[in-house]
């Protein structure tokens, strides 16, 4: 198992080194630079002064060379910094981007295997029951609802609706609150004050990305159930006099949970892309618009940064995924 | 169960109550966030949120105002011919060089107390002489001069000169005794660099040194100061910047407790969001950069304006409008004769230019009949003007031996025998639906005089990369071409947009503006008058002239001028825009008078004199 970790750690590096290669080139190679607008703006600039700003800027070198260099400064921990934001791609991106993006998209998908779960298990045992059409029936509505119209009704329910109709403003439009943990550290703001601004302004776009989830999950639990709980195993238990419950939540959970972690695994790099669209609607900061505006601003640093880390989540959390295939299924081994 | 609702409904609400009136603050909504501020040479860009938050903070030497004219702000007074401070001479090869001597205010100071001097003006001048230093305007740079007489005077040379030298602040102050330690060190690590081999390292070095005072960062742990009516004090990137009132700003009204204490930009990027943030009162007011025009006239927003608030729609310089290819070496423009300025007479007397605006723009975004604004002091009135006339429209093109064919589309037979139809090429930017509307409008009228339009749209990126955009000489596109440009008053001044030597050709690297090879001799050489012309009095003629010469060639087909909407809370007063405030029409005029009614603030500028209010 040892040596199988080391040699697919060794594959990654000129996987990766691959994948950085065809980020650099597709960014690069989307028609026009960063300098087109300003030259258009200044038609009085002269062919000179335009090359020197090309040069100060980098543009001027072949993509070759810019990439290898992008490289040697990238493995020594320096990604450049923001043509659009100034700061240096790795702040902006880890620091302010990323953690915004993993509080947005881990509560969500808390919150969606929270209610997937214990509802897809209820639908499973109360198979055609009135529940279960109910909870299916909601289902695929959450399923075929896209999640930037969803957004859009919730923001009028409760930024429009309710607070013209009961004169009460319960949630913001969209955005984050001007209220950082550093707040609350300095004393500048209270645990509690900062936990209710976050929670109001997370309730809308954590609900709308985590819909589309739930209902996906709810209905892979109730079908990975319904398939367990059909199982000689399960049948035997019974047969035995094993407690529903214990038939219910030690047998059968355990193995209809597996087709579940299984996706769960497959979303976890997801998690860090952020989710563009929620966060467009809910004008949310994020992993996604800053990828989304990047590539669209043509700020190639940040666009790198921002690729490639996820470029070696996938690689990574592949091998996460084949190592724990091998801890879950003792068939399973590697050498 | 009962109580516990109602108490948390009740906080949530009150952290949401409207704030404005009860603690003089100001929160304006905006759908783009700056990157850093206190950039004033552009080394990062230049992005219009940042230069309006920028007005709030930090003042120039002069002040346009909402007339569009020069007031002293940090001189003592403006330099003019007449009071001797603008000194004109000639130069060996005939152009002119201008000296203006400025004197500053005895009674200004930073925000930290520290005076405004000489130096300040001396470090930004050292600042955009500095080889590697990406300034976004080299060529003003490149002939600009600055020479310190003592602590309060100095001379700012500009040689050779041009008439939009006059326009504006001559050069941008900043704190040298903050920033200048700092600047010290960036100089000493460039020192060890090679300018040839590691001039990006250098260009990063120096956007890196405007970053360092002007980030989220910087701001937060007050790394600089300000000269203008507010400071910046807390910005939370993503979610918002909050300004408080500078007490050392040498303006601020003498009751000044009755204006703002505080202003808070939220950044609300999605302008749907915006638009619900507006309705449900979480912003005050809107920037120059918020919701779209389409936007401004919903009915979300319209219909709750009542006894709320006043949406403006304030014209712009904004210039939408068509360029048409007129190389005619490709065979395409030479078939339609699109280099026939009776083509072009053709095509604009077929759209109904006046009908679009009223039904697309509610008559709020007038129809233009040359490049330059109603509003800029150049502007001529009396240029030719073309109806919306489709038998004359038609008459030229028969005129041109063009006839209608079976399908009602022109066609006629070219000189060595081939038969082609009006088929007209129509390219804008993608997505854009205010755009596509218009697009639709035109295609529609332009198929009634026998034109019919292939739309040829792509995404902003794509038509806008010099690839395609700079490339109709290569028939990158062959027809007509629609999009805006935006304009200062200097930009009107310089007017090098349709130079004949600005057409993107192989002989200037197809560089320039001219984008669809536009090409009046005439239109150049009044050009080329009027900013020799340092006299403004004797060169808004020539301008105006050139503006005639324009309509007559129709170097370009004029649509329309936009408005900018603004949605500003009723009680707010002196948060007014106008077409050239400040430059590019940004609000507000005055930001030291920006106040509440309810707190005793006076109105001292009326937005109906500049923009027409929604009803």
């Amino acid at each position: 198992m040892f040596n199988y970790i080391l040699r697919r750690l060794g594959q990654m590096l000129p996987l990766l080194f691959l994948a950085s290669v065809a980020i650099f080139t597709l960014v690069s190679l989307q028609p026009g630079d960063p300098l087109d607008e300003l030259r258009m703006q200044n038609p009085m600039m002269t062919p000179e002064q335009f090359e020197a700003l090309r040069r100060a800027h980098g543009l001027d070198q072949p993509i070759h060379v810019r990439y290898f260099k992008w490289l040697g400064r990238a493995v020594n921990g320096d990604l450049g910094r923001s043509r659009t934001y100034g700061v240096p791609a790795a702040e902006f991106i880890f620091e302010q981007r990323l953690p915004r993006t993993l509080v947005l998209t881990i509560t969500s998908l808390t919150i969606a295997l929270l209610i997937a779960i214990p509802v897809g298990i209820f639908t499973a045992v109360r198979q055609y029951s009135a529940g279960d059409y109910t909870i299916t029936f909601l289902s695929f509505v959450g399923l075929s609802t896209p999640n930037f119209f969803l957004g859009i009704i919730l923001l009028y329910l409760f930024v429009i609706f309710i607070p013209e109709t009961f004169g009460v403003r319960a949630l913001p439009p969209g955005g984050i609150p001007d209220l950082m943990w550093s707040d609350v550290q300095v004393g500048r703001a209270t645990a509690g004050e900062f936990i209710r601004q976050w929670a109001t302004h997370l309730v809308l776009p954590v609900f709308t990305l985590a819909t589309g989830s739930m209902a996906a999950w709810t209905r892979f639990m109730r079908a990975s159930m319904l398939e367990v709980l059909n199982q000689d195993y399960v049948r035997t238990a019974r047969s035995k006099g094993v407690s529903e419950r214990k038939v219910l939540y030690k047998h059968a959970l355990r193995n209809g949970l597996i087709p579940i972690i299984t996706l769960v695994g497959l979303s976890m790099p997801a998690l860090f892309n952020g989710a563009l669209l929620t966060e467009t609607v809910f004008s949310y900061p994020g992993m996604g618009r800053a990828i989304f505006d990047s590539l669209v601003g043509k700020d190639y640093n940040v666009a790198m940064a921002a690729l490639v880390f996820i470029a070696i989540l996938v690689v990574f959390f592949n091998l996460v995924a084949d190592i724990l295939y091998a801890v879950v299924d003792p068939r399973i081994r590697y050498d | 169960m009962y109580r516990f609702v109602t108490t948390l409904v009740l906080a949530l609400a009150l952290g949401f109550a409207f704030a404005g009136p009860q603690d003089n603050s100001l929160t304006v909504g905006t759908s783009q966030e700056p990157v850093v501020l206190g950039d004033l040479l552009n080394v990062l860009g230049s992005m219009a949120i940042a230069s309006e938050v920028e007005l709030w903070n930090y003042v120039g030497l002069y002040r346009i105002d909402l007339d569009a004219e020069l007031e002293p702000e940090l001189v003592t007074e403006v330099a003019t011919v007449e009071n001797g401070r603008l000194v004109i001479t000639e130069l060996p090869d005939g152009a002119q060089e201008v000296e203006a001597t400025l004197t500053l205010r005895d009674d200004i100071v930073w925000s930290d107390g520290h005076p405004i001097t000489t130096d300040d003006v001396a470090f930004v001048y050292e600042l955009s002489q500095t080889p590697g230093m990406s300034l976004s305007s080299p060529d003003y740079y490149a002939r600009l001069g600055v020479e310190v007489i003592d602590e309060r005077e100095f001379v700012v040379t500009w040689s050779p000169a041009q008439s939009s030298d006059l326009v504006g602040s001559p050069i941008p102050v900043l704190p040298a005794h903050v920033m200048r330690p700092v600047w010290d060190d960036v100089q000493s690590t460039v020192a060890g660099l090679d300018p040839e081999v590691d001039a990006a390292r250098i260009g990063e070095i120096y956007r890196g040194f405007f970053t360092d005072f002007g980030s989220p960062a910087a701001i937060n742990e007050g790394r600089t100061v300000y000269n203008g009516p507010f400071m910046p004090v807390r910005w939370t990137p993503g979610s918002a910047l909050r300004l408080e009132r500078n007490p050392n700003y040498h303006l601020h009204p003498e009751n000044q407790d009755a204006y703002l204490r505080s202003v808070e930009y939220r950044f609300i990027t999605d302008t749907n969001a915006l638009l619900f943030a507006i309705v449900s009162g979480a912003v005050d007011v809107t920037s120059s950069v918020s919701i779209t025009f389409d936007q401004a006239l919903s009915p979300q927003i319209t219909a709750r304006a009542v006894d709320r608030y006043d949406i403006w729609f304030v014209p712009s310089a904004t210039w939408e409008h068509l360029d048409i290819n007129q190389f005619s070496h490709l065979q395409q423009v030479s078939d339609l004769m699109l280099d026939d300025v009776r083509t072009r007479r053709a095509i604009i007397h077929g759209i109904d230019r006046q009908s679009m605006s009223e039904a697309l723009f509610d008559g709020l975004q007038p129809v233009s009949h040359a490049n330059v604004s109603p509003f800029d002091f150049t502007y001529n009135p009396d240029v030719r003007q073309y109806a919306y006339d489709p038998e004359q429209s038609v008459a030229y093109l028969e005129e041109l031996g063009w006839s209608r064919g079976a399908d009602g589309i022109m066609q006629r037979t070219t000189e060595d025998g081939r038969t082609v139809r009006f088929e007209l090429e129509f390219v804008t930017t993608a997505g854009n639906a205010v755009r596509e509307r218009q697009q639709q409008f035109i295609a529609e009228d332009l198929r009634q005089v026998g034109i019919e339009v292939r739309i040829n749209n792509a995404p902003a990126s794509v038509v806008f990369a010099p690839d395609f955009l700079s490339r109709a000489y290569d028939g990158a596109w062959t027809g007509m071409f629609m999009f805006a440009w935006v304009s200062s008053q200097a930009s009107v001044l310089n007017a090098a947009g349709y130079l004949c030597r600005n057409a993107p050709t192989p002989e200037n690297d197809f560089a320039g503006q001219n984008l669809g090879g536009a090409c009046s001799p005439e239109f150049d050489e009044l050009r080329d008058q009027a900013v020799a012309e340092l006299d403004l009095d004797l060169a808004v003629p020539i301008y105006q002239e050139m503006q005639a010469v324009f309509a007559e060639e129709l170097l370009a087909i004029p649509l329309i001028f936009r408005s900018n909407p603004f949605v500003v809370t009723q009680g707010v007063v002196n948060y007014v825009a106008s077409t050239f405030n400040q430059g590019y029409g940004y609000p507000p005029a005055a930001p030291e008078l920006v106040g509440w009614v309810q707190n005793g603030a006076e109105q001292v500028f009326d937005q109906a004199d500049y923009g027409e209010l929604y009803e």
